[in-house]
């Protein structure tokens, strides 16, 4: 069973994203109020906001946490256009002693005309990299050469994706067999039927990220995506947020089978769809493993699906709890 | 309205009743069903929602709007405009008896008859109510009155009448307003402005207007199309809205020469626009024959200057019925709640929610956040009616040594929790390929040691001739059956599967007994029966059947295999045939169809998918001839891998095809870790080189990273470094002498330093090394210590600063930390260091470097370094 417990936030205003870092001691989040708190856990399993700052001036949509070997660096993006890149550092005055940390900012961000709708760091193996994605349909991948130099960042690729971005995802598979690969969500609302769903491969060859595949079927408006923690297996694992949960697995064709040199063929099978939420679902989120998949709904729910390994079907998901926030909902703001 | 869109209000006071007016008015009372059955003759609003009609009023034909009395008395007072624009006051039952009843039934007539667009109650005056109307010539179209007008000049007589006559109709009529405004125009839409009880601001038609009732003459305009629906936002009184068409125009009566802000235009014509009362800055919008009602979430409240001021605005769009909707009422003081109706009148009660946002910890607790809360969900411990996803068994595994016990190694399946079958299978056949690779080193090193490893599969295939079968009697019956003759490798296999030991022997009976032991009675009597001991295999039912845990059944089984006769066409034949398919003991099953088959044929036997997959092939080895046999492990071996069933490694061992099977087992559970081990135990390099293995360990790293199991991820880098050498890191850090250069390390060895660690001078060895303070290089003496002032290389005292009371108590409790204290450690900023001990002490009081004058916060530079490793909190 799983058991809920409320933690004051304090946000003046929305909570749009939640993050943790790699070892789940630290959180992140932010806010329409246009800050980023930090939060560290304490031996007793407590949250204390260590860090609360002004990042942005507009709605902070999304935080994301590299990883520890990168330092302690968060990026941020917000609807000011601009994404930002945060560090830690060890303070002049004694703010550890108070028990809050000191976080500057290292780099803006500002190539974006539009909205900046997500931000992701790429899996560690690739160096320090991040991906952002706005509203006029561009992703754009950044890479910083000096690890040791936060502040200098450079436009490394421009993808464009044709259709205004709300969500993006980095395959995290650090297998050599698996080329570096981003999959991106629209939201785009108008009432076409093109599919909302593209993924891009890093190309070795051409130095380019290229189209690898389009998931044709969806085609309503998606709010989130997630590449679940590849954990060796054999395909990949990706979970979108539409109107309803899908679930999709790309099983790469064998390289000696296809051309050498051209994109990876997958074959694509949507293992699971669930329209329990009823309504548009927001986010979606793996667990460490990529066994239990998180949701939530406009139906104020929280919803888990599980895979089900006793039955023979592969990757056969149930769903095994839901929340519902009715009760707790009321008593807020 | 008077056509057939009704619409919906919410009552102002009274929140759990509505009122739905098309061609009459329906009021309605909500109830909550949640621990109730819904009633008969109730309407369900939603899942935990119904409503039950209380009463309805057909007294007001035309309608065209309706208004709800903001007082709390009368509560079910309502204002309704109808086509003729006359304003008619009518309630709902209940309050006749209140001292208002004078009230109902009052009408309002304007001078000229038009249609009445639009009614809005003053908030402040609760007897003030304003009426918008059509044009008519140069007449007025925006008439306020006062409900109440005491001084209407013939109240009096018509009171009169009224008693005497009863003629109700005539006698309430009231043709005075109290304001008249808005001359030669029209009226389409109508609110009270907040900020003064005064102000009313009208959508005209071409113009937004706002009257102020101290001054009539005046009034303050902006040309506009958008001139439908204004509706002042409850939260922040200067923020008005409007619409025309399919465009929303948000407006700053602060600046309002043209509108803040332009919502995105719809398709098609917008019907209603309502700011949310409970939430600031959520505007619901409805458009014509849509089942949608779109979320305007206003981030920032606006202000009228500065230029960077673009409000965040976050659209949404709910779908709260699969009908078009006619007319949605937010809830006054429910958060976030609406009710919508259809155009047939089936209503749905919802609410709108925040929208979360969640994630994962590594540890598995979800962290979700909705409006400006956070919400924290961890798994209960000690909970089992949920079965535990593999992300925790790993973490329970991990803690537990799972996978470390290399001597005992069936006893991992223990440490695993002893809950998979598949995985006891596993750890089992792994601790007898270990057995019998030593067996077999032992008596002809280098020679066959290597094939236990692969698997049965490749045992089989080894095996060179033909085997002959022979004839042997059955124990206690006159019978005999053809059993092949065992050479070498069948036996090897038959070990491999547990049914007989070590050693030349080839008796089954200590399996048997363990069997026996362990409660298997039907897999025991199975075992005993395909060894041709029936009498033996019906000792073991009676003995499962009297101990109390078994099957009482078991006698029955028991007395009908004693019945077992040879004949072909005997009933005992047919009736076991039969009968056995209805056993539901797998072991039983194939017992029954062992003996009622014919010679040569043991399908029934052989694929019973539910018999473990050991007890198949090791009767598969002792009944089929070398074609059939290899035959049949080929076909078991791939569905096995299909399958990516752990039982199945018993057939491919630890070889590529043991990788294409874990490879399955992976895909399918996601259990890097069992995959880890169980190819760490004993694989060929080839195979541990496989791209796929090597994945696999290097995902299981990760994970225990993550969770800060730094100890458990040592203890496997070491476990992996015995089998595969080349998985040993090189020594990263050396320490070199300032003035020759060299490693001072290094020639303080006699072997190469192959430096698990850093810097790690004088600690091991004769005492005369650890008394070395200067380069074995150049004989330069080494750096002092920052705090100790003494140069490295020198054994420190047990604590320094401490009092000689106190030296004997930490003496005691250093002892175990007495090497580490000597390591040479220093801070990679600012380059000072000492004695890891000294440092060590110093830091747990102060902050900056003991170097005077540097003010480096050497300690607090590493945040992963001042991580605990989660083994540590671990109970």
């Amino acid at each position: 069973m799983f058991v809920a417990r409320s933690i004051a936030a304090d946000h003046k205003d929305l909570i749009h994203d939640v993050s943790f870092d790699f070892h789940g001691r630290r959180m992140a989040t932010c806010s329409s109020d246009q800050s980023v708190k930090v939060w560290d856990k304490s031996e007793s399993g407590e949250w204390h906001c260590t860090a609360s700052w002004k990042t942005h001036s507009g709605s902070v949509w999304r935080v994301t946490w590299a990883h520890p070997e990168f330092g302690q660096v968060l990026a941020s993006c917000s609807f000011d256009r601009t994404a930002a890149v945060w560090e830690e550092i060890v303070g002049e005055s004694n703010d550890k002693l108070r028990g809050q940390s000191h976080w500057v900012k290292r780099t803006t961000l500002v190539d974006s005309r539009t909205s900046v709708t997500d931000v992701k760091f790429a899996p560690k193996h690739m160096g320090l990299m991040l991906a952002t994605c706005s509203a006029d349909g561009i992703v754009r991948i950044y890479e910083a050469p000096d690890v040791m130099n936060l502040s200098q960042w450079s436009l490394q690729h421009e993808i464009s994706c044709k259709l205004s971005c709300s969500c993006i995802s980095w395959n995290p598979s650090s297998s050599r067999a698996h080329a570096p690969m981003i999959a991106v969500g629209s939201d785009d609302s108008s009432p076409n039927a093109m599919a909302k769903v593209q993924i891009f491969e890093y190309n070795e060859n051409t130095r380019k990220y290229a189209k690898a595949e389009t998931l044709l079927t969806v085609t309503d408006p998606v709010h989130d995506i997630a590449f679940a923690p590849n954990l060796g297996r054999s395909f990949h694992i990706l979970a979108i947020a539409t109107k309803d949960v899908r679930i999709f697995t790309l099983k790469p064709v064998r390289k000696e089978l296809t051309s050498s040199g051209g994109p990876t063929k997958f074959e694509i099978h949507i293992v699971a769809q669930f329209d329990n939420h009823n309504s548009q679902v927001w986010r979606v989120s793996w667990n460490i493993t990529g066994t239990v998949l998180a949701s939530s709904g406009d139906d104020g729910c929280v919803r888990l699906w599980k895979g089900n390994s006793s039955v023979e079907e592969l990757l056969l998901y149930v769903d095994t709890l839901e929340f519902s926030l009715r009760n707790v909902n009321s008593e807020i703001f | 309205m008077s056509g057939s869109k009704p619409d919906i209000l919410w009552a102002p006071h009274q929140v759990d009743r509505f009122v739905v007016c098309d061609s009459e008015l329906s009021l309605y009372h909500v109830e909550s069903t949640v621990n109730s059955e819904l009633k008969a003759g109730s309407l369900r609003l939603s899942e935990d929602s119904a409503a039950t009609l209380l009463s309805i009023n057909s007294e007001t034909p035309y309608m065209k709007c309706v208004a709800w009395y903001l007082s709390y008395d009368p509560e079910c007072l309502l204002a309704v405009g109808q086509a003729n624009g006359r304003v008619v006051l009518t309630s709902l039952g209940q309050d006749h008896n209140s001292k208002f009843r004078d009230l109902i039934g009052k009408e309002f007539v304007p001078k000229h008859a038009r249609q009445c667009n639009t009614l809005a109650w003053n908030p402040v005056d609760n007897n003030w109510l304003a009426a918008g109307l059509d044009k008519h010539r140069a007449d007025f179209s925006v008439l306020i009155w006062d409900i109440c007008s005491k001084y209407t000049p013939d109240i009096v007589p018509m009171e009169k009448v009224r008693l005497s006559v009863g003629e109700t109709e005539t006698s309430l009529l009231v043709t005075k307003p109290l304001y008249e405004l808005g001359q030669n125009d029209a009226c389409l839409s109508l609110c009270w402005l907040p900020r003064d009880q005064k102000l009313l601001l009208a959508g005209m038609h071409r113009n937004l207007a706002i009257f102020d009732l101290r001054n009539t003459s005046q009034k303050m305009f902006v040309n506009t199309k958008a001139v439908q629906g204004v509706t002042v936002d409850p939260y922040f009184h200067d923020r008005v809205a409007s619409f025309y068409e399919g465009q929303v125009a948000i407006w700053d009566l602060r600046k309002f020469e043209k509108p803040v802000l332009t919502l995105t235009e719809q398709p098609k014509p917008l019907t209603k626009v309502a700011w949310c009362p409970t939430r600031t800055g959520l505007l619901a919008t409805l458009t014509r024959d849509s089942n949608i009602i779109r979320l305007y979430d206003m981030q920032h409240t606006p202000t009228p200057i500065g230029d960077e001021t673009e409000p965040t605005i976050i659209e949404r769009s709910v779908q709260p019925c699969d009908n078009y909707i006619a007319s949605f009422a937010w809830h006054p003081t429910s958060q976030n709640r609406m009710i919508v109706v259809t155009p047939n009148r089936t209503m749905s009660d919802f609410t709108v929610f925040e929208r979360i946002s969640l994630a994962w910890s590594p540890i598995t607790s979800l962290m979700w956040a909705c409006g400006r809360h956070l919400y924290e969900c961890a798994e209960e411990e000690n909970d089992n009616s949920l079965e535990k996803d593999i992300a925790t068994k790993m973490r329970l595994r991990a803690l537990s040594r799972y996978g470390l016990d290399t001597e005992q190694v069936w006893r991992n399946h223990i440490l695993a929790g002893n809950e998979d079958p598949q995985l006891k299978s596993l750890w089992y056949t792994l601790h007898f390929m270990k057995q019998y690779t030593e067996d077999m080193d032992q008596k002809s090193p280098g020679n066959k040691g290597s094939l236990v490893y692969a698997g049965i599969k490749s045992i089989v295939k080894s095996s060179l001739g033909m085997v002959e079968s022979s004839r042997h009697n059955w124990s206690g019956l006159d019978k005999q059956s053809d059993i092949q003759n065992l050479n070498e490798e069948r036996i090897l296999a038959l070990q491999l599967c547990g049914w007989i030991k070590k050693g030349t022997d080839v008796d089954v009976g200590p399996f048997l007994n363990s069997l026996v032991q362990e409660g298997e009675w039907e897999r025991a009597a199975a075992v005993a029966l395909f060894n041709l001991d029936i009498r033996r295999a019906i000792q073991i039912l009676n003995e499962g059947a009297s101990s109390g845990k078994g099957d009482l059944n078991l006698n029955v089984v028991a007395m009908a295999l004693s019945g077992y006769t040879d004949e072909k066409n005997s009933l005992w034949r047919e009736m076991c045939g039969t009968l056995r398919l209805q056993l539901n003991n797998p072991y039983l099953c194939i017992m029954f169809a062992f003996l009622t088959s014919e010679a040569g044929s043991y399908d029934g036997v052989l694929y019973e998918n539910k018999v473990a997959v050991r007890d198949r092939v090791a009767f598969a080895c002792k009944f089929l001839s070398d074609s059939q046999l290899n035959r049949y492990i080929e076909k078991l071996t791939n569905e096995m891998k299909e399958a990516g069933n752990l039982e199945g490694i018993l057939l491919t061992g630890l070889t590529k095809d043991g990788v294409d099977l874990m490879e399955s087992y992976v895909d399918r559970t996601g259990d890097v870790q069992t995959a880890s081990y169980c190819m760490l135990q004993g694989s060929p390099l080839d195979v541990l080189k496989d791209e796929r293995v090597q994945y696999w360990i290097e995902n299981y790293r990760n994970l225990l990273d993550a969770w800060r199991f730094w100890h458990k991820r040592a203890e496997f880098d070491i476990h992996r470094s015995k089998l595969d050498p080349s998985s040993k890191p090189l020594a990263q850090v050396f320490v070199s002498c300032n003035f020759c250069g060299k490693s001072i390390s290094y020639s303080c060895s006699t072997v190469p330093h192959q430096g698990r660690g850093f810097s790690q001078y004088g600690v091991s060895g004769s005492p005369t090394k650890s008394k070395v303070t200067s380069c074995p290089g150049c004989r330069k003496p080494l750096p002092r210590c920052a705090l100790c002032l003494i140069n490295m290389g020198t054994p420190v005292s047990s604590c320094p600063g401490g009092s000689k009371s106190d030296e004997k108590v930490d003496l005691s409790k250093d002892k175990k930390l007495a090497q580490f204290n000597n390591w040479f450690t220093w801070c990679h900023n600012c380059r000072h260091g000492g004695h890891a001990g000294h440092m060590l002490s110093w830091f747990r009081d102060h902050a900056e470097c003991p170097v005077s004058a540097c003010t480096c916060k050497c300690m607090q530079l590493d945040t992963t370094g001042n991580l605990v490793p989660a083994e540590t909190v671990q109970p």
